[in-house]
């Protein structure tokens, strides 16, 4: 790799006599030639593809009947499609195999939590961004202060907690405390957000009498569209994903989210029986699959928020 | 006008900001800053599942770690796992990164390709690799054996096994990392290169004397992160290992885990046990706040 980029760098610069910088600017800027750009992206597109197997070997053994499942060499084409395992995971009556319950478990604590994170760091968020009061520098230096503390502090006072309010194995246990760990994010994610937004439309909605509430609702909330789905989806993703609190906050498999499920389906079959797992393992991508693709941008642009102001 | 209506609203406190706050500061107190402080609290008790009162024990959960050898070495194990893991993942998303932004068609459907494993959750992960890794039926092995790198089993041998948790990892988070850097890319001036260019810098040259140094915010930022995260690492041992072959690869918070919730149900002792890795996190993020920091200027 380290040749390839002398020898194009080589190419891309000693071939023109040194010139004024605006002229270098400008033929920089179309200086991917055609010829290089195609073979850098087919070397990227190469390492995606393989970066990608070990996903793609999920999906291929989730289709494949299990005799073709542990046959040696691995196949990589399901040449027996059968839908038998995604079957047996959703529909089946067994104990074990709840993924179709687990699915909609972890869609009501996903978008619970997600509604709570919203309603709450877009509320808190306005005032910090906007107002002037005392102790707003505090409560702001304490919220970001917070996301230094590793959740695994906490894990452990507030199972007591769940326990002593009766919330264990309910889908509010599971629902605020998934709220909670993303509050402090999304209430910084917001305020940046907020403060790029010109007053002026503000001033000009109290000058025709507009109070706080009416001015974070009609005019804020709709020019944040951008940060909220951001938000949203940093907030479904975490709540989606998270293993450890459910874990311990759940007791009824019937509450159980989808990785808590998953964990225990791997328990419940024998170490050939890949099919059920990997198709559970499959379907538990699907919701953040078709999220990312719709928002791919989002997802990043949230991502890099997070990363670099943060 | 609108500057005195500014002083005007911070002369007398209304209470409009703090009915805003209102929300957020409940669910902030009662579930961050009070358990963070029971928590602390509990380390000091005797606390255990269903007992009813909690006595004051001093430091001894504290002593009583310093003499649990499953705790030490989980400790021990943690660590290697954060270390071992560190260079891949800071270098690996970097080289992606720095690939992608040299110019390729397509660049967003391939930074969601390498995006794509952190959509899922750590389960799925785990899953996948375990199977990816099966001894007898698994791919990686086979392809391995065919290339005449006979392994071992990764996960079965208790000294190979805390690598393919380190692998899983950074299969799983590579892409998060990744499109961080590529934000810190694209913030470095290409007037910067350009320059460099002219005088007849390489690019290898560029990399070394640009890049990475006006990265450096960047690299504070992934170290921490991947040393909050890393120091907690869980899912992955609990999926692919449940700790073993051994103890080899049993960490800090499944060690918690079983304190508190599967064999003892010490909450006092998974308290402290939590504690200690908060103050380990906290040295090394302080360390690298030393390290690294400065400012970058253009």
């Amino acid at each position: 790799m380290q040749n390839t980029d002398r020898a194009i760098s080589s190419t891309g610069t000693t071939a023109r006599p040194p010139v004024r910088a605006a002229a270098v600017d400008r033929l920089s800027r179309a200086r991917p030639t055609q010829v290089r750009l195609w073979i850098m992206t087919a070397v990227m597109a190469v390492a995606a593809v393989v970066w990608l197997l070990p996903f793609v070997w999920v999906v291929v053994t989730s289709l494949k009947p299990t005799p073709d499942i542990i046959r040696v060499p691995p196949e990589w084409i399901p040449w027996h499609l059968t839908g038998e395992h995604y079957n047996e995971v959703l529909f089946s009556s067994s104990r074990t195999a709840r993924i179709g319950r687990a699915f909609l478990n972890s869609t009501i604590i996903s978008l619970g939590s997600v509604a709570l994170v919203l309603v709450t760091s877009a509320m808190a968020a306005y005032p910090l961004a906007r107002m002037r009061f005392p102790g707003r520098d505090l409560i702001f230096g304490t919220l970001v202060g917070s996301l230094m503390v590793p959740n695994v502090v906490t894990l452990v006072p507030q199972y007591i907690l769940i326990q002593r309010l009766g919330w264990l194995s309910t889908f509010q246990g599971l629902i605020v405390p998934e709220a909670g760990v993303v509050l402090a994010f999304g209430v910084f994610l917001l305020r940046q957000f907020f403060l790029s937004i010109p007053t002026e439309l503000e001033d000009a909605a109290r000058i025709d009498g507009a109070n706080a509430w009416q001015i974070f609702t009609r005019v804020i909330l709709p020019l944040s569209h951008p940060a909220l789905a951001a938000l949203s989806i940093f907030a479904f993703r975490s709540a989606w994903n998270d293993f450890l609190w459910p874990l311990i906050a759940v007791n009824k498999p019937d509450m159980f989210p989808l990785p808590v499920a998953l964990a225990l389906l791997r328990g419940a079959y024998s170490s050939e029986s890949y099919g059920p797992i990997m198709a559970g393992a499959a379907l538990s991508a699907v919701p953040l699959f078709i999220v990312f693709l719709v928002a791919n941008r989002r997802i990043v642009e949230g991502v890099q928020l997070s990363g670099l102001k943060g | 006008m609108f500057a005195g209506r500014r002083r005007a609203l911070r002369r007398r406190v209304s209470p409009t900001p703090y009915l805003f706050l209102l929300p957020a500061c409940l669910l902030f107190l009662l579930f961050r800053v009070y358990p963070l402080v029971n928590g602390l609290w509990l380390s000091f008790t005797n606390a255990r599942l269903g007992r009813a009162e909690y006595a004051f024990v001093g430091l001894s959960n504290y002593e009583k770690l310093l003499d649990d050898p499953r705790f030490l070495l989980s400790l021990v194990n943690t660590a290697y796992y954060t270390v071992a893991s560190t260079l891949p993942i800071l270098a690996l998303p970097l080289l992606l990164a720095v690939l992608l932004n040299r110019g390729v068609a397509c660049k967003a459907l391939l930074r969601g390709a390498f995006f794509f494993p952190f959509t899922l959750s750590v389960v799925t992960v785990g899953l996948a690799w375990l199977w990816l890794l099966d001894p007898v039926v698994g791919p990686f092995n086979y392809y391995m054996r065919r290339i005449g790198l006979p392994m071992p089993s990764l996960l079965a041998e208790p000294q190979t096994a805390m690598w393919g948790i380190v692998l899983t990892s950074v299969w799983w988070v590579t892409g998060y990392y990744l499109v961080i850097y590529l934000a810190g890319l694209q913030d470095i001036p290409r007037h910067l290169y350009e320059a460099a260019a002219i005088d007849g810098a390489s690019a290898w040259r560029s990399f070394w004397s640009i890049t990475v140094p006006l990265l450096r915010p960047v690299f504070l930022f992934v170290f921490v992160i991947h040393i909050i995260g890393s120091f907690q690492i869980f899912g992955q041992v609990f999926v692919m290992t449940q700790g073993g072959p051994g103890d080899a690869t049993r960490t800090v918070v499944q060690h918690l885990y079983e304190t508190a919730f599967q064999s003892l149900f010490h909450f006092g002792s998974a308290s402290a046990m939590a504690w200690v890795l908060f103050a380990v996190i906290l040295v090394f993020s302080l360390l690298q706040f030393r390290i690294l920091r400065g400012h970058a200027e253009y």
